[in-house]
């Protein structure tokens, strides 16, 4: 009666259709945006991983040209330091010897 | 293009990727309505199981890790969501259970016309709700106990346990089938 019982209930829940438009409706409500994932920032480690760090041969030259002539630039601006007072450092002495000018009805200095 | 395997596509899901989600719903949400259908023998609650199982789905997926197969996985999210819902509406009281009863003649309820089958269904339903589960998950998903267990969250031992009271109370009561066969 047992083996009875298993070939009938295998049957008759095997059995059971599916409705197609039952899994149309779940997917179609899924279609819609999808909530944000929980615990996402554990990907992090594996995309730090996959970055590829490399940097490719173009761009090294890229850099190493910027770098060239950053430097050619550098030693073609040597001369503005000869010793000639820069243009802002007397204006900033001017300053300092407006703000410290006697007071003209007195006479006294702060 | 060969198919890729639930693992696989999981594994981009828990990347973010939605594309693989949803050959993932394709897949699996079929399976997910019929097992739900069994067992809260309602279309309509079975399709938000079925619905929830899967945005459970893709919120988990990062931290999924593929220690179990995807679909015993996906099989306990939608046992325990029925057996929740189960016990809300029996909480609730039979005239609430009745209110959200899909009304709609669907497939299943047309193959019920039989009267074998609609006393086969009522004998089934009429068990305790684990009982049922792993009456469907033995004879409808081809479960083992092992993976019975595994979905119940539960030992063998216990699976067994579950089956074998389950069947003495459909032995009872669908009695009068076996003695007409």
């Amino acid at each position: 009666m047992t083996d009875k019982l298993d070939a009938l209930l295998k049957n008759h829940l095997a059995a059971g259709a599916d409705d197609p438009g039952s899994a149309q409706r779940v997917l179609t409500a899924l279609a819609a945006p999808l909530p944000r994932q929980r615990g996402a920032w554990r990907r992090l480690p594996g995309a730090l991983l996959d970055w590829q760090f490399a940097p490719a041969w173009p761009r090294v030259a890229v850099l190493a040209a910027c770098a060239g002539i950053g430097f050619v630039v550098g030693l073609g601006s040597m001369d503005y330091f000869d010793g000639t007072p820069s243009p802002f450092a007397s204006a900033a002495a001017s300053d300092v010897t407006a703000l410290f000018e006697p007071e003209p009805v007195t006479g006294a200095r702060p | 293009m060969q198919e890729q395997s639930d693992e696989a596509l999981m594994a981009r899901v828990a990347a973010g990727d939605e594309a693989a989600f949803r050959i993932l719903a394709r897949r699996h949400v079929p399976r997910a309505i019929a097992l739900a259908r069994r067992v809260l023998r309602n279309s309509a609650e079975a399709e938000d199981v079925a619905q929830d199982a899967m945005l459970r789905v893709w919120t988990n997926a990062p931290r999924w890790r593929p220690i179990a197969s995807f679909r015993t996985w996906l099989t306990r999210i939608v046992v325990n969501l029925c057996i929740d819902r189960q016990r809300r509406v029996s909480w609730l009281g039979i005239e609430a259970a009745g209110d959200v009863a899909d009304p709609a003649p669907d497939a299943a309820a047309r193959r019920e016309t039989s009267d074998t089958a609609r006393l086969i269904d009522e004998a089934i339903a009429e068990l305790p709700v684990r009982q049922r589960t792993a009456i469907v998950l033995t004879y409808r998903e081809g479960m083992s106990n092992a993976q019975t267990a595994e979905v119940l969250e539960s030992s063998v031992a216990a699976v067994e346990t579950l089956l074998v009271r389950a069947k003495q109370t459909l032995r009872a009561k669908l009695g009068p089938l076996f003695d007409k066969s």
